[in-house]
């Protein structure tokens, strides 16, 4: 009698370097099966040596050995049709110093951007002869504009990215984070083709 | 008197308004050429991002104090050196996701059939960039 087996993989999961991957590890099982204990203590992949950060099992290599194991178990996967194990060396440890060297690019790089910015557009310029429009005075700095216009710029890049430190504005994630959710599904989809075992190298796009 | 007052709200209204549209397009652009989440994914630091937020918020208020200001540091020529050095990281990260995000490199390499010479042809890119720019600083505009 053969029941079916519910298999959902689970995307990402990180794993210690020369571990036995069990079926469990890398997903989630549903069965009405007896032997489910067994099923989940199935042996896929040894990750060895010369794995170097991730694996990809696809679903059709982990549905081929369970077969080999329990011919009479139909599966059904659900999900995902591949896991990506990330092989980390050690816990990784986050380097302050190299944060910090972003931090520091990434306020220069703004700040000077920014200033290339009201140069070309001539911004000084154009709030002078705006302060002189609206009073009739000369003025080499018209604060009154200035200030606000600084105010502003903050305010309005807060506003969208969506957070000032712990506190959000609103519930919805900001583009910042949704930047970064893309970059990694593309990261992912660019593995699960790459690094399969099942996709012959040579014809690569 | 109420007229002062009344202009110095208008001014400080308009400067405001300004500045929260030039914020939201400034932002919006660093966001759609994705130079953070590569900076994140390169220094494998996620977990900063509200701190890298903050530093590109800080960065442009201080590039504006700058811009709007006349102080004078005394600033030895080492700080320029890491200054230029920041700034030339950045604007070259600036640069490659502008042509990354316009596909330049995927479509002439399809239309022209040399996939294989893409590395060969983002070299050309990095050289090229770096020639003309001290062609300019160097040359120029020495003139």
């Amino acid at each position: 009698m053969s029941s079916i087996v519910y298999l959902r993989l689970k995307k990402h999961v990180h794993l210690r370097p020369m571990q036995q991957i069990r079926l469990a590890d890398i997903a989630y099982i549903s069965t009405m099966a007896p032997n489910k204990m067994k099923l989940a203590e199935t042996n896929l992949y040894q990750i060895t040596k010369q794995d170097k950060q991730a694996v990809v099992l696809d679903s059709f290599q982990i549905i081929e050995q369970i077969h080999a194991q329990f011919p009479d178990l139909e599966i059904q996967l659900v999900g995902p049709t591949y896991t990506i194990v990330n092989v980390e060396k050690k816990k990784h440890k986050h380097s302050i110093l190299l944060a910090s060297f972003v931090w520091i690019l990434l306020f220069i790089g703004t700040a000077m951007t920014i200033m290339n910015f009201h140069y070309d557009v001539s911004m000084l310029e154009v709030q002078q002869k705006l302060h002189f429009l609206f009073t009739g005075r000369q003025s080499d700095h018209p604060l009154w504009i200035q200030i606000p216009y600084s105010f502003g710029l903050g305010i309005g890049m807060l506003l969208f990215f969506n957070h000032w430190f712990k506190k959000r504005f609103n519930e919805e994630p900001s583009p910042l984070e949704i930047e970064l959710f893309q970059y990694q599904q593309s990261m992912d989809e660019y593995m699960s083709y790459h690094e399969n075992a099942l996709h012959d190298k040579k014809h690569l796009p | 008197m109420i007229k002062n007052i009344f202009l110095n709200m208008l001014e400080g209204l308009t400067g405001f308004a300004s500045g929260l549209a030039v914020g939201c397009g400034f932002v919006a652009l660093l966001t759609v050429l994705g130079i953070i989440p590569r900076l994140v994914q390169l220094s494998k630091s996620a977990h900063l991002i509200k701190s890298y937020t903050g530093a590109v918020i800080a960065g442009t208020l201080f590039g504006t104090f700058l811009s709007f200001s006349d102080i004078t540091w005394n600033q030895p020529n080492g700080t320029l050196l890491l200054w230029g050095t920041f700034h030339g990281i950045f604007n070259g990260m600036l640069a490659a996701a502008l042509t990354e995000v316009l596909n330049v490199f995927p479509i002439l390499s399809k239309r022209l059939r040399i996939d294989q010479y893409l590395k060969s042809l983002l070299m050309a890119f990095v050289f090229g960039k770096v020639a003309g720019s001290l062609f300019q600083w160097l040359i120029f505009v020495q003139k």
